[in-house]
C-alpha cells in the first residue's frame, strides 16, 4: 500500500508543469525515504532529478517500494481538474496497475477521485558521479528565467561564464548579440534577491536556449536557482522546494566540434 | 532483400530490441547509409502524377532529387551521413539475383499486357517493379554527394556489410560511424550492432525512425551472434535457399534448441523436411561472418562544405532543378556545418542499471502465479523486479 498526502496540490502542480516540457513519461520510484525520479529527455541531452522527502508530506505510507510509471500528460490533466488549495492524496496498492489521486476541497465539501492507468517503462538508473564544481552560482529564479527568456530571442545558445566579478550570459545571432551582466550581491540584506557566486576557476560553456528555457519552468517552485558548472561536465540547475525537497536538472554542454 | 519476416519475427519474440524515435535525437551521430537502397527508394518514391522525374530529354532525375533533399533533411537535423555504394554482388547471390531477373520479366510482359488494356492503376505498379538502379544513376548520386561535401565510399561487396564494418569499427576505435541505415535486416545479420530504418523517408510521411540493437536483439531471442546467423539462413537470406516448410516461429525453436544447422540437420525428421540440394548454408554463414569488405581503417570521413557553384552547375544547367531551391539547399548545409554540437549525457553519467519494462511475455507468466497468491492466503507476494 503506498499512500502520500499533501495539503497544497498546488506544489505538485508546479512540480508537475516543470518537468512535463522534457518527459512525456516517467517512473515514479517511491520509498519509504520519498518519491524520486529521475529520467532523461529523449534526446539524451538533459536529465531531470527530482527528490520529494517522505517528511514533507502531511502523511506518508510506503509498505514496499514501488515504481509506478506515469504519462505525464495525463497526470497533468488530472492536476488542471483541482483547485490549488485542494488537499490532494495519491494512493496505490502494492503490484496494481492504476494509481488514484484523490482531491478535497479546503472545507471538506467537495471530494474527487481520479484513477490513471500506470505505464510500464523502460528505466535506466544513471548513476550521477559528485562533482566539485568550479562555479556555483545562486541567483534569483525569476532573474534567470527572464535572461534565459530574453536572449533565447537572439540565438539558439547561451554561453555562461563565470569570473569572480560576476557571472555573463551572452548570446548572437542573425540580428545581432546580446549580454546580460550579473554583479555579486554586496548587501545581504533580502537573501532570496542575492547574487552569490563561488568560484574555483572561471569557467565558459555553451548551452542550448530551449533546454534552459524549459528548466526555467521551475520558477514557481523556488526564490532562488543555484546554477553549477565545471569545464566538459553538464550544467546543473537546481530549485530548492520549500520542506519538501528538490528538482534538480542536468544539462550536456554544446561541444567545439573536431573535424578528426 | 534481407531476411524473410525478421522484423515480425523481432516484433514478436525481442520487441524490446526495437525502438521508435524522431529524426533529430540523432543530432551528432555518424551514420553509414545503404546507398543502393536509397536510390532504390527514391526512384520509386520521388515520383510525380505516377512518372519518375526527368529532365526535357527524359533523363531520370528522381535520384538526384532525393539524394539532394533527404540528405539536406538529415544535415540540418545534425546527423553525420556517409553513403555506402554497393560493389559487385557476391558469387552466392546470383540465384537471387537470377530470380529476380525472372520477377523483373514477368513484371516487363504483365506491364506490356496493362498498356494494352489501357489499365493506368496495374502500368503504375508494374513501372514501380521494373525499377532499377543503375551505374549511371550511383555515378550521378555519387557526382552530388561529393559537391556537396557529403563523404561516399564504395565497398568492394555488398554495401550492409560494409556499413556494418563501419559500424563495428566504433568499438575498437571511437568516432567512426553509430548505425547501419538500410531496410534490409541484414545488416544485423552482418554484425551492425545499431541498425536505423526508415532514416531516409521523406518527412511527409511522419514514420518515426526505427532503431533496432543487435545486442537486444540476441539477448532477446537467446541466441549467440553465429546462431543468429544460422537462424537467418533458416529464414530465407539472399545467398542460399532455406528449408522448405520451416517458417520463423519454427526456425528460432530449432536453433535455440540445436544450436546449429549441421545439428539441426541431424535431428531433422529426413521424410518430412529436406533440406535445399548442395545446400551452400556454410558458404553463406562464412558470407555473414567474414564479408568482403574495405578495410574502415583506410577510409578517412570528412564532411566539409558544399561547393554551390559547381551544384548551380551540376543539378541546374545538366539536369533542370531550380536554382533558388539549390542555392538555398546550399545555405542550410552550410548553416549546419557551422558552429558547435551539442553534447550528451550519456558519456558523462553511467548507467547503473536497467529496468526493461515488463512485457506481454512476463504478463503471462505472471498470471498463474498470482491466481496461486489468492489462493496461498495473502502472503507478502514476490517483489517487483528492480
Amino acid at each position: 500500500m503506498f499512500e502520500a498526502r499533501l495539503v497544497n496540490s498546488v506544489t505538485f502542480k508546479k512540480v508537475l508543469d516543470a518537468i512535463k516540457d522534457l518527459l512525456n513519461e516517467a517512473s515514479f520510484d517511491c520509498s519509504e525515504a520519498g518519491i524520486q525520479l529521475q529520467a532523461m529527455d529523449n534526446s539524451h541531452v538533459s536529465l531531470v532529478s527530482l527528490a520529494l522527502r517522505s517528511d514533507g508530506f502531511d502523511k506518508y505510507r510506503c509498505d514496499r517500494n514501488l515504481t509506478m510509471g506515469m504519462n505525464l500528460a495525463s497526470m497533468s490533466k488530472i492536476f488542471r481538474c483541482s483547485s490549488n488549495d485542494d488537499t490532494v492524496t495519491i494512493k496505490a496498492q502494492d503490484d496494481a496497475d492504476t494509481v488514484t489521486f484523490m482531491f478535497e476541497s479546503k472545507k471538506q465539501e467537495k471530494i474527487s477521485d481520479y484513477e490513471m492507468k500506470l505505464m510500464n517503462l523502460d528505466q535506466e538508473h544513471l548513476g550521477i558521479p559528485d562533482t566539485d564544481f568550479s562555479c556555483v552560482i545562486k541567483m534569483p529564479a525569476a532573474e534567470f528565467a527572464r535572461i534565459v527568456r530574453d536572449l533565447s530571442q537572439f540565438g539558439e545558445s547561451i554561453v555562461i561564464s563565470c569570473t569572480k566579478e560576476g557571472v555573463k550570459f551572452s548570446t548572437s545571432g542573425d540580428i545581432g548579440s546580446a549580454n546580460v551582466k550579473l554583479a555579486q550581491t554586496s548587501n545581504f540584506e533580502k537573501e532570496e534577491e542575492a547574487v552569490i557566486i563561488e568560484m574555483q576557476e572561471p569557467v565558459t560553456l555553451t548551452f542550448a536556449c530551449q533546454y534552459l528555457n524549459s528548466f526555467t519552468k521551475a520558477t514557481p517552485l523556488a526564490n532562488q536557482v543555484q546554477l553549477s558548472m565545471s569545464d566538459n561536465v553538464p550544467l546543473v540547475v537546481e530549485y530548492q522546494i520549500p520542506d519538501l525537497g528538490h528538482l534538480r536538472y542536468y544539462l550536456a554542454p554544446k561541444i567545439e566540434e573536431d573535424e578528426n | 532483400m534481407g531476411i524473410l519476416n525478421l522484423s515480425k519475427l523481432l516484433a514478436d519474440v525481442a520487441p524490446q530490441a526495437i525502438k521508435e524515435t524522431e529524426l533529430k535525437n540523432y543530432f551528432g551521430r555518424k551514420v553509414a547509409i545503404d546507398a543502393s537502397m536509397c536510390l532504390y527508394q527514391f526512384l520509386i518514391a520521388v515520383r510525380t502524377e505516377g512518372a519518375q522525374l526527368a529532365t526535357a530529354d527524359g533523363e531520370t532525375t528522381s535520384h538526384l532529387l532525393g539524394t539532394f533533399y533527404r540528405t539536406i533533411r538529415l544535415v540540418e537535423n545534425g546527423l553525420k551521413p556517409v553513403y555506402i555504394f554497393d560493389g559487385k554482388p557476391p558469387v552466392l547471390k546470383s540465384g537471387e539475383l537470377t530470380k529476380r531477373q525472372g520477377k523483373r520479366e514477368e513484371a516487363q510482359k504483365a506491364l506490356e499486357k496493362a498498356t494494352e488494356a489501357g489499365d493506368a492503376a496495374e502500368m503504375d505498379k508494374f513501372n514501380r517493379r521494373l525499377v532499377k538502379v543503375t551505374k549511371q544513376h550511383a555515378q550521378e548520386a555519387k557526382k552530388l554527394l561529393s559537391l556537396m561535401g557529403i563523404p561516399y565510399i564504395d565497398a568492394p561487396c555488398e554495401a550492409e556489410a560494409q556499413c556494418a564494418a563501419m559500424v563495428i569499427y566504433i568499438r575498437v576505435k571511437a568516432g567512426k560511424v553509430f548505425a547501419t541505415a538500410t531496410e534490409d535486416m541484414d545488416a544485423l545479420t552482418f554484425g551492425s550492432n545499431v541498425l536505423l530504418r526508415r532514416l531516409t523517408f521523406s518527412e511527409a510521411r511522419k514514420m518515426p525512425v526505427q532503431e533496432i540493437h543487435l545486442d537486444k536483439v540476441l539477448d532477446g531471442l537467446q541466441l549467440t551472434q553465429k546462431e543468429f546467423i544460422d537462424l537467418c539462413i533458416l529464414m530465407g537470406c539472399d545467398y542460399t535457399d532455406s528449408i522448405r516448410g520451416i517458417g520463423p516461429k519454427r526456425a528460432i525453436e530449432l536453433v535455440q534448441k540445436h544450436k546449429s544447422i549441421e545439428g539441426i540437420l541431424q535431428a531433422l525428421d529426413k521424410d518430412k523436411y529436406t533440406a535445399p540440394e548442395n545446400w551452400e548454408y556454410e558458404a553463406a554463414r562464412e558470407l555473414f561472418l567474414n564479408p568482403e569488405i574495405a578495410d574502415p581503417e583506410s577510409f578517412e570521413l570528412k564532411w566539409g562544405e558544399p561547393d554551390e557553384e559547381a551544384m548551380v552547375e551540376f543539378l541546374c544547367k545538366e539536369k533542370q532543378f531550380s536554382e533558388d531551391r539549390v542555392r538555398n539547399g546550399c545555405k542550410k548545409l552550410l548553416k549546419a556545418k557551422s558552429g558547435q554540437v551539442q553534447g550528451r549525457l550519456d558519456g558523462f553519467f553511467q548507467v547503473l542499471s536497467t529496468t526493461p519494462a515488463k512485457r506481454k511475455v512476463d504478463e503471462k507468466k505472471n498470471t498463474p502465479n498470482k491466481r496461486g497468491k489468492a489462493g496461498g492466503g495473502g502472503g507478502k507476494g514476490r517483489g517487483r523486479p528492480k
